[in-house]
């Protein structure tokens, strides 16, 4: 039997597996939750307590962020759960007078975007634990199969049966099993329902069998299961309820025969997919004005999302994903991110091992404003020029939020009317008129786009200028002016007010005419240029903002090939050193390495083919010299505890009381490790045996960009 | 006896006359009723013959049995399911699903043996019952044949036993002789006999029943009869709403032959075109229930039938919607769509006939049908995904040898040729000519390979649109990169669940590069191309 632990490697509907840590398979006793995120680059002016305060800002932001972001997500959905259940609950009303035979019911949902929520939001609506979407009155049992349950008919059969009996408690009754109905008998099912709708009184309740990822289940099997519960839809209200991810909506005609599909009742459903999520996803979090996000994210990010998400996996799991990490990223990279949502007390501040962290900052505030320097011990000034800051950063944001509105709405508009619109704009024509937009705003470079902008708005002509008029101040009127100043949009409305007045008052050919629409092209170049500031431009920007930082892909979406050649190059900078006794930090010398990146250095250096007995003498005079050294430390540190190095395969290091090793012995513990070491590269598949000369092997691996 | 079953069956008549002459006479032990078109009409005629045949009291007394091999799906379904039918028992959830039990309370439901056993159990049962009361204290002695109570076992789609059950095709050939009673057996199947027959001969032979394809003229029959039983069904409320009610039926008749005459050549099976009919009906007569309403001087209350409708009208309806008979198949056949949705999507206009003429044509015009296309499907998914079907099919159409010369970029770009296309049907050698790969069906690939191509296809199409790639130099390390990567051979892997690539080598060998086969057509693959601007054709071996 399989190991609980280990994950079915095989199963192809998982695209990554989670193998869980297994404690007592290594030598650490103590495992705990890491309390800390990662060590900055810049640890030496880090604060004392630094990393926890750091994680404890980025769990608040990325519990902000997710939660906004669910929130959306579920909008996004409520539709097609309220389609689903409204259609659950009327399977058997309506049915179609006149058909050959009574039709089973399936309702596939199609959801290869928005992950498991979607059918989370169903099961507790038909199960009755919540009423969001109209599902009160649903009378039904549900049962959740997946494709483990069903590897043939017979097991499939009564995981249904009991998953449904099991759910609905009735009188259970002593039964042999030998002489009664057997259990994966569908009659058996049958005296269950009957006896359950007599309980439940008035209509008759519905079965509902809900078959997870139904794309993995056998369709042989599946289709004889179909088969058997048509027969007896007269008598068990039976509901198929279909979870698939694959976006072809057709699978179930291109993967069943028509003669199962004659007996079935086909509906479709599917929730929203692609850029739709996408856009609402980043949109309403980063750029709607009724949220602020703690940390903003940069255009770097924003375009590694929207490039991942369209090449490889449209799913809300990747923008999450991807958020997440770059939250992570943000906290875990600069000491500085401890401020993101409050200032340390001056206490703190104020406590001797936080001097680094102070001089740096303050360095930093210095260069920043020459005039008035912060002297060495005012921290109250400090904290108060940090918080400054942060609020003016916020502003800024908000601003430029407002901005990317107003010059949203007015992008469209001119697509409606048939203008171009962004031209000129770098990635033109890409995307949507939003991520258009969001490139010109955090760009960095909105002037050209502004002044394309002005210079189509010249052009308009009378009535339009009028309707882009009565939208701006719509727009402006109903605009949530929390943090931005509201005079300025007080402003902004009492000039619109007036060329509205104006241009009410002139012809189309008139001179007066050409005013007005020269005033407004003129008014929304001001108004756009005083909003969209680049936030680069407020103090200590990066605290609160990602900026150009790229984002690490190589974490979600690794180079297979490139990164094992990486780790087996450095392999430390892969593997946390687990081993405490090993002197740290390391040396880049080739000793310190385990034995297959000694093994594998030296393949590089090789020509196509390898002589084995060359590769192994090579391989002893390193480890001659790593024997070497171990000896000397052991001498002079004098440490009783045995050595061990590198990672956990390599437990048989030499012993540093080498005194009575025998020269034999460790000829032959030589061996071992090279032998080990070669069969580990073998099977990464590094090396192809040819039997065309003696005792050589064949490099697979050319052209290594080895740094050292 | 069974002019009831031949009066509702027509088509069948000859079937019903002979079934019904074996059984109640001297049956043979085995028969074996083959019906290739009309099997599930077949199985109900069955139906009511036997029902009939046990309803009445003649002797011997008629107890029947009606199982199917996809149903009964162990052998021991099928011996509960056998003898619980034949002597009533349902089994309720009060008594813990209790099978039916003999006096004696053996087993039965264990192997063959104790089920000839439980059948015997049964056969004493049912005699005493029927009461012909027999000698029960030296019934298991006598073992004779009780000429009174007959029992008759139908098994559909016997053909299933040969796959899952395949031991228990021959007892059951052979159940009447091993049971020593008046048992005949039914084999209800598509299948020939010999398809299914077991090797060296050891079932009888059986009595064969072919039952001959229905004609038309049976179909439009069989259908017309149903309309009397759908009217009995459907609720009247209204009868403006009410598309089955009996005041239509000429008009369904008429309905029915234009239906006939247009679907028949397509298929054969009652079934379907009862499924078809069931669809477009309601809309073809809501214009005529328009009319009469709009017209008001029917009287609804005294349940007053409607006059029927005018030859003209009639002309006008089969005007109208012959068109969309045709489509409506085209849909309903392969089930792109079901009939409800078929019918509430393509339901004409209100008040058709008031419109003109021209006009109801175009009005009662039918909306796609959910005939969404895989290539139109395919659009979904991630640009990567996409590139990888193309990669896909390219390996799987182009032979291995001509990767080289397709994909290769080297520095003399002539050399990049395809195959001269030489005229087909003539080949120098004189033998047969060579099938296009893209005929003869996808070829196996290695993944490798694949990913090759991919590799030459991204560095071809896809350069322009990376987001980012300024930290490589050298030319083609990107791609390098990019085709390496984990969501590249995870893509691989959710295209086979999705089916569109088919996985030939099992996935727990671990020797080897697992090998593939694409599964999407050249239409599919060429739309694709299309949206990636991949010249598909400059990269096909034998370009269309």
């Amino acid at each position: 039997m399989q190991d609980s632990h280990i994950p079915n490697l095989d199963d192809v509907s998982k695209t990554s597996y989670y193998i869980p840590f297994n404690p007592s398979s290594t030598k650490r006793e103590e495992h705990k939750p890491k309390t800390s995120i990662p060590k900055s680059h810049f640890e030496d002016r880090d604060l004392n307590n630094g990393r926890e305060l750091r994680l404890s800002a980025y769990k608040d932001a990325w519990t902000k962020c997710l939660g906004r972001m669910q929130e959306i997500v579920r909008d996004l959905q409520a539709a097609s759960v309220k389609d689903v259940i409204n259609e659950v609950q009327h399977s058997y009303s309506n049915i179609l007078p006149g058909l050959p035979f009574p039709e089973l019911p399936v309702i596939s949902l199609t959801n290869s975007g928005l992950g498991s929520a979607v059918l989370d939001s169903i099961t507790s609506e038909l199960e009755g634990k919540t009423a969001i979407y109209g599902g009160e009155n649903s009378n039904c049992v549900l049962a959740h199969i997946y494709p483990g349950d069903i590897p043939n008919i017979t097991t499939g059969m009564r995981s249904i049966i009991t998953g449904l009996i099991e759910k609905q408690e009735v009188d259970s009754v002593k039964r042999k099993s030998t002489t009664s109905l057997a259990t994966y008998d569908i009659k058996y099912l049958i005296a269950w329902y009957k006896i359950w709708a007599e309980d439940s009184e008035g209509s008759s309740p519905h079965i509902i069998v809900l078959l997870h990822e139904f794309e993995q289940i056998d369709p042989l099997v599946m289709r004889d299961i179909f088969d058997i519960c048509s027969r007896y839809v007269s008598e068990l209200p039976l509901i198929f309820l279909l979870s698939m991810t694959s976006p072809v909506s057709n699978y179930l005609n291109v993967t069943y025969p028509r003669s199962t599909l004659s007996l079935l009742r086909v509906r479709q459903f599917s929730a929203p997919t692609g850029n739709e999520i996408l856009d609402a996803l980043i949109f309403n979090t980063f750029f709607d004005l009724e949220f602020q996000p703690d940390i903003m994210i940069g255009p770097a990010v924003f375009q590694y999302i929207q490039d991942y998400f369209a090449r490889y996996n449209p799913s809300v799991d990747t923008i999450f994903t991807v958020l997440q990490l770059a939250h992570l990223k943000h906290f875990s990279t600069d000491p500085l991110a401890v401020f993101v949502k409050d200032t340390p007390s001056v206490e703190t501040l104020a406590s001797p091992d936080s001097s680094p962290f102070i001089d740096a900052l303050r360095n930093r505030i210095n260069t920043i404003n020459a005039d008035e320097e912060i002297p060495a011990d005012q921290y109250s000034a400090l904290v108060d020029f940090v918080d400054d800051a942060r609020y003016k950063f916020y502003r800024g944001l908000h601003s430029m939020k407002l901005g990317l509105h107003v010059m949203l709405s007015l992008l469209l508009f001119l697509e409606e009317q048939g203008y171009t619109g962004l031209k000129g704009s770098p990635d033109s024509g890409r995307s949507s008129k939003l991520w258009d937009a969001m490139d010109v705003v955090l760009g960095g470079d909105p002037e050209r786009a502004i002044k394309g902008l002005a210079f189509v708005a010249r052009k308009l002509k009378q009535r339009e200028l009028g309707d882009i008029l009565g939208r701006m101040y719509k727009l402006i009127n109903g605009l949530a002016v929390a943090l931005s100043s509201a005079e300025e949009e007080q402003h902004a409305k009492s000039e619109i007010v007036a060329m509205r007045t104006h241009l009410t008052q002139c012809g189309e050919d008139d001179n007066s005419f050409v005013d007005v629409v020269s005033a407004f092209s003129t008014w929304i170049t001001g108004y756009l240029t005083t909003k969209l500031r680049p936030l680069e431009n407020c103090p200590l920007w990066d605290i609160w903002y990602t900026g150009l930082s790229p984002f690490p892909s190589d974490i979600i979406n690794p180079s297979i090939r490139a990164s094992l050649v990486a780790g087996l190059l450095q392999p430390h900078a892969f593997a946390e050193n687990l081993d405490p006794h090993v002197p740290h930090p390391i040396s880049g010398s080739l000793r310190d390495l385990p034995d297959i990146s000694i093994l594998f250095k030296r393949y590089l250096d090789s020509s196509k083919m390898i002589n084995v007995y060359d590769w192994f003498e090579s391989f002893k005079t390193v480890l001659e010299d790593q024997r070497q050294h171990y000896k000397e430390l052991s001498t002079t540190q004098a440490s009783a505890s045995p050595r061990k190095r590198g990672k956990g395969k390599q437990k048989a290091s030499p012993q540093v009381d080498a005194n009575e090793e025998d020269d034999s012995k460790w000829d032959i513990h030589v061996q071992a490790r090279f032998v080990r070491a070669l069969h580990e590269l073998d099977y990464l598949g590094l090396i192809k045996h040819t039997g065309r000369k003696a005792d050589h092997l064949v490099r697979t691996l050319f052209d290594v960009d080895d740094a050292q | 006896m069974a002019s009831d079953a031949m009066r509702r069956y027509p088509g069948h008549e000859n079937f019903c006359y002979e079934l019904e002459t074996l059984l109640s006479n001297h049956p043979p032990g085995f028969i074996y009723i083959h019906d290739l078109e009309a099997i599930r009409t077949t199985t109900r005629v069955t139906g009511t013959i036997l029902d009939a045949l046990s309803t009445t009291s003649s002797s011997p007394a008629i107890f029947y049995a009606q199982v199917d091999c996809v149903t009964s799906f162990t052998a021991r379904l099928l011996y509960e399911n056998i003898v619980n039918t034949l002597v009533g028992w349902e089994p309720r959830w009060e008594d813990g699903c209790a099978n039916w039990k003999d006096d004696l309370d053996t087993r039965w439901n264990e192997n063959m043996d104790s089920f000839v056993h439980g059948l015997r159990a049964a056969h004493t049962h049912l005699s005493r019952k029927a009461g012909a009361v027999m000698d029960t204290g030296k019934g298991k002695g006598k073992a004779g044949v009780n000429s009174d109570v007959r029992l008759v076992i139908v098994i559909e789609r016997p053909e299933r036993l040969k796959e899952t059950l395949p031991e228990l095709l021959v007892p059951f050939t052979r159940l009447s002789e091993l049971s020593r009673l008046d048992l005949s057996i039914i084999f209800l199947s598509q299948v020939g006999w010999e398809d299914i027959k077991p090797p060296l001969g050891a079932s009888p032979d059986p009595y064969y029943v072919d039952v001959p394809p229905p004609s038309k003229e049976d179909i439009v029959r069989n259908l017309i009869l149903n309309f009397a039983a759908l009217c009995e069904d459907s609720p009247s409320s209204s009868p403006f709403n009410n598309p089955y009610q009996s005041s239509l039926k000429s008009l369904y008749i008429h309905f029915i032959t234009t239906l006939c005459d247009v679907c028949y050549p397509f298929t054969h099976n009652p079934q379907e075109l009862q499924y078809v009919a069931a669809a477009r009906w309601p809309g073809f007569c809501k214009p005529l229930l328009d009319q009469y309403k709009a017209c008001g001087d029917i009287d609804m209350e005294s349940g007053e039938a409607f006059p029927p409708p005018t030859n003209d009208v009639r002309m006008r309806l089969t005007k109208t919607f012959n068109p969309t008979l045709t489509a409506a198949l085209e849909a309903l056949l392969p089930r792109l769509t079901n009939a409800a949705d078929w019918a509430l999507a393509n339901a004409p206009p209100d008040d058709l006939l008031s419109l003109p003429r021209a006009q109801g044509v175009q009005a009662a015009g039918t909306q796609g049908g959910g005939a969404a296309q895989q290539g139109a499907a395919l659009a979904a998914l991630p640009r990567m995904a996409k590139f990888i079907l193309i990669a896909a099919f390219l390996a799987s159409t182009n032979p291995a040898k001509s990767d080289v010369r397709m994909f290769g970029r080297g520095l003399d770009e002539r050399k990049r040729k395809r195959r001269a296309t030489r005229a087909p049907g003539k080949t120098r050698g004189g033998g047969p000519s060579k099938v296009a790969q893209r005929l003869l069906g996808p070829a196996p690939f290695a993944i490798d390979r694949m990913i090759a191509i991919l590799g030459a296809l991204l560095e071809e199409n896809d350069f322009d649109s990376r987001a980012s790639g300024k930290q490589f130099k050298i030319p083609g390390e990107h791609t390098d990169m990019e085709i390496g990567r984990v969501g590249v051979f995870s893509y691989v892997m959710e295209l086979t669940s999705m089916r569109l690539l088919h996985r030939t080598t099992p996935s727990d060998r671990l020797d080897g590069p697992p090998q593939f086969k694409c599964a999407i057509s050249y239409d599919a693959t060429l739309a694709l191309a299309k949206e990636l601007k991949v010249a598909l054709n400059d990269l096909l071996w034998d370009p269309l």
